[in-house]
């Protein structure tokens, strides 16, 4: 039903009136002034003054686009218009505050063949060309006739107007939707300031990752500063100068996912913005977090349609995720509202705007108060951006921007009739139209007598004629073209046809028509219909009175293998108290001076190993979990010092040679999901590494795989900075292809070049700050701070050994060439990872005191790997350089114990030293070995029960404990399996049910 | 003990060696290997064994403790004290010796021009000297297939045993079979805009459709017996319509697999393979039925969705082996050349889900010898079979105890010995390592 309205509300054309010529002071006029500073007034109409007050028998009094007055006790001047709108609404127009109305659209230029390193906008901007502060919406903003009625039609009445290119976009305007002239429209010309993660029409290399957009912003926030308070600045940047200058506005940020949300939150947090967030509706699915990210919400109502399941093998493909979100994306915005997250509406990202108002009550459905709606689209985005003063309520003073409805806005058979913006009319449908519907007595000329039966809506009437006397039914065309009928019929032999034209009035409150028609014969009648009888039909059930649809619940990750968060989740236990844990006759590799313990009994507890004993015998305050580990193998959980999993967007800021300024803390996935497959394979810890494009890469975040958390509770707590570096072949981009051959370096020669260059650069930044910081107050007033600079303070960071390198290396020159850097330079390299050619220097290695994380047996994919030899892990080790085996992949990550055992077959480690390669050795690279690597009293409980000796093939990790939490577990796993096989199946249930009803498919 | 008693009396008759890396013979002498636990490949094992190899062939497979011998009629006894014996692994749909470094163009072989080449054979271009086949040959994989890749019908594959002064000398059957790389049905992600879907799909029912009407084409020049126009591409299918050759068919998706059995079918395929198979679970039933040989994807691998089972690809060897479907493994995949050296690792995952150690040892010997029709050749330990076979001193299905110490191809003792040893006793001699 709510389909077929729309369809009514949109096939009536709007028109458009102009009642007022507001006064253009400027512009001349050719002929005659028109001069109109009537009166209008709207009376008996019941007037939502907002979201909350309701004058039940008021009068809107408007004049010169403003209103005059508002209340129950309105006098009307004389030379008033007056609209009497007994029974009718009046509500504020709405206002959407993220939409691209009237600003053409950024074309996309063909992507240039050879990378492109600096930026091709002409003139005195910035360096980075996804940076445009200084373009202005409001500068091409041009009234669009055929989007207005779009919006109008649905109610709206100001909108916000913005350019959707670029990371920083500029400002946007506001505007209402009237038609006369730009001047007239434009409410606030630098209304609000855009920003985004996308680079846009951008084909500048910089930033090629989620993770160096985030740089690029926090940098541009440091430079905007610098700008400002440097009175000695040797540059002119117009990018920079209106950055600063729109930093008073409102600041919209769009993202394309929640925990982008709270990335940029965090970004705001940095830099105290309070950002207005554009979402995409997946928000409830973390909104704790979003909650306390403490920021206001743009939400789209562009819900998923139902997947297409009937073929069990295409439903497959849909996952768990996916037809969750279909069900639950409705309720998005009761979520926000139940948590009292502020948020406004908007209509952006919807495919078809014809959707907003089906999905807005469905919204309402789903639990969103009708109240809120109301209020998210009028003074929550007033508000939002500032002009609470002239838009969002009818109220003295403000403009004349509101619409006349047939009753209850959300009503699905409520008609909006008119919109008025500034004092303009707009007729969106005609409200006169009287319901036709019912039962007719007919007479057509002297003789025929019969009863005409009409049903259905305005625009597709039915008609059905039955002969006074006679049972025969006869269908008749009915149509309505403004005030007037016709009506066509073939009589019940066929053979006469009729047709019918006449007037629509009303008798006594009801239908009356009456006209000529022509008969069969080309004789010339009257004819006249005089409403019978009601249709007496059951009225068809709509959405109005229906239940609350029932939903799932959210799951921790949102994703299969997530636990649901009314159950006693994970989620939820972490927040209560940790478990204890006792793991009874178990084989303790305790990879410590104790060696190989048999038959002991492990207590876990408050996340820490508490005891390891013959016979522990349960504390009563504990409520331990008791597990037999008669025959099984207890290790600490395995540490992948190079792992990429778990990572939003690309791992590579793959565009300058020095991108030490990104980082992979700022990007992190904590939904991917193999992160529980890893888990399921004994992994508790990783350094998310940066990829290796570049000599000096991004940042490193340590994790615990805390799965079902969000991304900053998986971070390892006070852990110490990591950085990644790289050497060879991909940072010569050797292997990118022809194209990429004109960034410096191209060879190892013009690596080592890079390095020198950055730390002496590094050097001097530090140099400067420390003369900076040495200076008196008085001094610091006239001599402007250095500009800070986020890639030269890691690098700084790196000299004062706060950051620590981990550096992708294969073949012996690049190893020994990097220490040599580094010995000349005064830092340290922490570890060299991959080191494929370390076994050939490993003396000069040891002699640096620099760690290896190495595969274990990979080569052959390419020249640097050629004499790559399986033997390198066994062989370090036994020069006593603190060695360890890195995954680098998501598979192979799932069997990082097999690959360590791999060192036993090549070079003759013992098992003990080959569980270290995956355990104790990388907690040592990464500085944690304090805590975590070895299960002795006091560590960490992160730790992992095996089926068999954690070396064999046949090792299956059966629980893996992190902080003292069974994160997997095999039995539970299986359990799981058969939920998530439960959930699907009732989602797709109900997706056939949504399906057979009407509802559109999704195209993935 | 009465074994190890008799095999130490035979010790006293003959020259007996003891298993020594370095030794390294070049002729096919005739040798025994005594007191080996045998893992046939067949499922069975003989925890003390004899051996016997003469003029490249398996003459004795034998209980020690029943059997009575006289070692004298060979020239070499070696006494392997318990150590384990195994029929030399096969490296199904491999392309080892057709590419020698990945990322260097100039080394790879695997890839010709256009989409449909039948007629491109593999066995011309496979290079007996890679420096990778010695470290392969050293984990016990002593056969292979190799593959060309890449297109529809990438070309006609063939099978090597991993020893040979060029590929002629190595060949083990060539042409063995037609390699079709099946269409895959574009699956609707959310990154894939609707038009590029579509775009994708009408692509995927034209490439489908060009598929049958080249097999169609093959199929009816085949009927008549001499063509004056030679078509080299239909010749090279005329096998896989007479089952002579077989067709590899490359599919991994449960939709793409139904409408392969369905291509099979049409077409009337004598030989059909179905090679990669991630799906296979979910078609169970129709692989059974239709009695499709599976030689499946990487054991080593991801699952292929979000929602699956996390150890689906660990589990999958002994869902098929519950099933009674005839399955292999491979390991075609990142860096597969190098990898190859790791197919014993896939069958022991297998066997710590759900298969037994010789069912385990079987779906990478006999069953693709048999899949592959070289069965009557290699694939197990039995009389009569080529003696390509291997010795190592712990269980060769684990990472930790595979150490290979003997291996014969063809009854050749086979030098153990690779670059990758040696520059390990080089660095070590550097650092004064033992």
């Amino acid at each position: 039903m709510i389909g077929l309205r729309q369809v009514i509300l949109f096939f009536t054309a709007t028109c458009f009136f102009q009642l007022l010529i507001l006064a253009q002071e400027t512009f001349p006029v050719n002929g005659v002034f028109n001069k109109n500073h009537n009166y209008y007034a709207f009376t008996h109409a019941r007037i939502y003054r907002d979201y909350e007050t309701v004058l039940d028998d008021g009068t809107l009094l408007i004049r010169d686009g403003m209103i005059v007055e508002v209340g129950e006790k309105v006098s009307v001047p004389k030379g008033t218009v007056v609209f009497d709108l007994k029974g009718k609404d009046i509500y504020p127009s709405l206002i959407d505050m993220y939409t691209n109305y009237g600003i053409p659209e950024v074309k996309k230029m063909p992507k240039p063949i050879s990378p492109q390193y600096e930026t091709t906008t002409k003139g005195a901007y910035d360096w980075n060309q996804a940076i445009k502060s200084e373009f202005n919406a409001v500068s091409v903003f041009t009234i669009d006739r055929k989007a207005a009625d779009e919006y109008l039609k649905m109610g709206f009445g100001t909108v916000l107007a913005f350019q959707k290119d670029g990371i920083a976009r500029g400002s946007a305007v506001v505007v209402s939707l009237g038609e006369t002239r730009e001047n007239e429209v434009v409410l606030a010309d630098k209304a609000a300031a855009c920003y985004s993660f996308d680079k846009g029409s951008s084909y500048q290399e910089y930033p090629t990752s989620l993770m160096g957009a985030i740089a690029l912003l926090r940098q541009t926030y440091l430079d905007g500063l610098w700008y400002k308070n440097n009175q000695k600045k040797t540059e002119y940047n117009a990018s920079l100068l209106a950055w600063n200058n729109l930093q008073a506005l409102p600041q919209i940020f769009e993202v394309s996912d929640k925990l982008s949300a709270l990335r940029a939150a965090k970004i705001g947090k940095e830099f105290s913005i309070d950002y207005i967030i554009k979402g995409i509706g997946d928000e409830y699915q973390r909104l704790e977090d979003i909650k306390e990210s403490n920021c206001r919400f743009i939400l789209p109502l562009n819900f998923p349609n139902v997947y297409d399941v009937e073929d069990p093998y295409d439903a497959m493909n849909v996952s768990l995720a996916e037809m969750k979100h279909w069900e639950m994306a409705p309720a998005n915005p009761a979520f926000f509202e139940k948590k009292a997250i502020p948020f406004a509406l908007t209509t952006a990202d919807l495919k078809d705007k014809n959707d907003f108002w089906k999905n807005l009550r469905k919204a309402i459905e789903y639990g969103l108060s009708e109240k809120q709606a109301l209020k998210s689209l009028t003074v929550i985005p007033a508000r939002l951006l500032g002009i609470q003063e002239k838009v969002g309520r009818i109220k003295k003073g403000m403009l004349a921007n509101f619409i006349i409805t047939s009753g209850n806005l959300f009503d699905a058979k409520t008609k909006i009739y008119e919109n008025w913006v500034q004092g303009n009319r707009h007729v969106i449908n005609e409200d006169a139209i009287p319901d036709l519907n019912g039962n007719y007595d007919l007479k057509i000329g002297t003789d025929r007598q019969y009863v005409l039966k009409i049903t259905g809506e305005p625009v597709q009437l039915k008609g059905i004629i039955v002969a006074g006397t006679d049972t025969a039914k006869i269908s008749a065309g009915v149509k309505i073209e403004n005030r007037s009928i016709v009506i066509t019929y073939l009589s019940p032999l066929g053979k006469e046809s009729v047709r019918l034209s006449g007037l629509i009035t009303e008798k006594e409150g009801k239908p009356f028509f009456n006209g000529r028609g022509v008969l069969n014969s080309g004789e010339w009648v009257d004819w006249v219909a005089i409403y019978k009888s009601d249709l007496n039909e059951p009225l068809k059930k709509d959405s109005v009175g229906k239940e609350k649809p029932v939903i799932g619940e959210v799951y921790y990750p949102f994703c299969a293998y997530g636990e649901p968060e009314g159950s006693k989740s994970l989620w939820k236990r972490y927040k209560e108290r940790q478990h204890a844990i006792l793991i009874k006759n178990v084989t303790v590799w305790t990879n410590d001076s104790a060696g190989v313990l048999k038959n002991r009994d492990v207590y876990i507890n408050e996340g820490r190993i508490v005891a390891i004993d013959h016979a522990i015998k349960p504390l009563k305050t504990a409520f331990a979990v008791e597990i037999d580990g008669t025959g099984k193998h207890l290790t600490a959980g395995i540490i992948d010092e190079h792992s990429h999993i778990a990572i939003s967007g690309d791992i590579n800021e793959a565009s300058h040679a020095i991108t030490a300024e990104v980082r992979i803390g700022d990007v992190i996935d904590c939904e991917d999901i193999n992160i529980y497959r890893q888990l399921a394979s004994g992994v508790t810890s990783c350094q998310l590494l940066h990829g290796s494009a570049n000599p000096i890469g991004g940042q490193s975040a340590l994790i615990k795989l805390r799965w079902g958390q969000s991304p900053e509770a998986m971070k390892i707590e006070h852990a110490d900075g990591f950085i990644k570096f790289a050497l060879g072949e991909n940072v010569k981009q050797s292997n990118a292809g022809d194209n990429y051959v004109i960034r410096f370096p191209q060879t190892r020669m013009g690596t080592e070049q890079v390095y020198y260059d950055a730390f002496t650069r590094a050097k001097e930044y530090q140099t400067s700050w420390k003369i900076y910081q040495g200076l008196s107050k008085k001094e610091k007033t006239e001599q402007p701070a250095p500009r800070r600079n986020l890639g030269l303070e890691a690098l700084v960071e790196i000299l004062n050994k706060q950051r620590f390198i981990t550096c992708h290396s294969y073949v012996q020159s690049e190893l020994n060439m990097l220490m040599h850097v580094s010995d000349s330079m005064g830092f340290k390299i922490n570890t060299f990872t991959h080191i494929l050619e370390g076994y050939k220097v490993a003396d000069k290695i040891k002699a640096h005191g620099i760690g290896a994380s190495t595969f274990a047996d990979w080569w052959a994919y390419k020249v640097e790997v050629k004499d790559a030899i399986p033997y390198n892990a066994a062989l370090l080790t036994k020069m006593g350089i603190v060695t360890a085996v890195n995954s680098d992949d998501p598979e192979m990550g799932r069997r990082l114990n097999q690959e360590a055992a791999k060192s036993i077959k090549y070079g003759g480690l013992t098992e003990e030293e080959a569980l270290k390669l995956c355990t104790l050795n990388p907690a040592k690279l990464l500085h944690l070995d304090k805590k975590i690597g070895r299960v002795i009293v006091g560590s960490d409980a992160d730790v992992v029960l095996w089926s068999d000796n954690p070396l064999s093939v046949n090792a299956k990790a059966e629980k893996t404990i992190i902080d003292g939490l069974i994160y997997y577990d095999r039995d539970k796993d299986k359990k799981m399996q058969e939920d998530i096989q439960k959930e699907r199946a009732r989602l797709i249930q109900k997706m056939i049910t949504a399906r057979k009803a009407g509802e559109k498919i999704q195209v993935k | 003990m009465k074994a190890i008693k008799e095999g130490l009396i035979f010790s006293l008759f003959v020259n007996t060696f003891l298993i020594c890396p370095q030794f390294v013979t070049g002729q096919n002498k005739s040798v025994l290997l005594m007191n080996g636990y045998a893992h046939l490949g067949n499922g069975k094992v003989i925890e003390n064994s004899v051996i016997g190899i003469k003029d490249g062939k398996i003459v004795m497979v034998a209980d020690a403790r029943v059997i009575k011998l006289n070692p004298k009629g060979f020239d070499t006894v070696i006494n392997l004290s318990g150590k384990q014996v195994y029929p030399g692994i096969i490296a199904p749909n491999s392309t080892i010796g057709l590419v020698e470094m990945e990322a260097v163009r100039a080394s790879n072989d695997i890839e010709e021009v256009g989409s449909i080449n039948p007629n491109v054979r593999s066995q011309d271009a496979y290079n007996a000297d890679s420096k990778i086949i010695p470290t392969i040959r050293s984990n016990g994989i002593l056969i292979a297939q190799v593959c060309p890749r890449k297109g529809l019908l990438p070309g006609t594959s063939s099978i090597f045993e991993l020893d040979g002064w060029n590929w002629e000398d190595a060949l083990l059957k060539g042409d063995d079979g037609v390699q079709l790389n099946f269409p895959h049905l574009p699956i609707e992600k959310m990154q894939v805009d609707p038009p590029v879907l579509a775009e994708k799909k009408v692509l995927y029912e034209k490439e489908l459709q060009n598929l049958k009407k080249f097999f169609l084409d093959a199929k009816a020049y085949k009927e008549v017996e001499n063509q004056e126009e030679k078509n080299l591409r239909f010749e090279a299918m005329k096998g896989v319509f007479d089952g002579s050759r077989k067709l590899f068919i490359h599919v991994d998706y449960a939709k793409d697999i139904i409408t392969a059995i369905s291509f099979i079918k049409e077409l009337g395929i004598k030989s059909p393979v179905i090679v990669g198979a991630k799906d296979a679970w979910l078609v169970m039933g129709l692989l059974k039925e239709n009695n499709l040989p599976v030689m499946l994807g990487r054991v080593h691998d991801l699952p292929l969705r979000p929602d699956d089972d996390t150890d689906m690809p660990f589990k999958l060897p002994s869902i098929l082996q519950k099933a009674g479907i005839l399955f292999c493994l491979q390991n075609e995949g990142d860096m597969e050349v190098m990898n190859s050296r790791n197919l014993p690792f896939l069958a022991g995952t297998a066997e710590a889900y759900g298969l037994t150690k010789e069912e385990a040892l079987t779906a990478i010997t006999l069953s693709p010898a048999q899949i592959l029709g070289i069965a009557d050749k290699v694939g197990s330990l039995e009389t009569g079979k080529e003696a390509t076979l291997f010795v190592s001193n712990g269980d060769a299905l684990e990472m930790k105890s595979n150490q290979v110490a003997l291996v014969y191809i063809r009854g050749k003792q086979i030098d153990l010995n690779n670059e990758q040893k040696d520059l390990y006793e080089k660095y070590k001699k550097k650092y004064g390592l033992k």
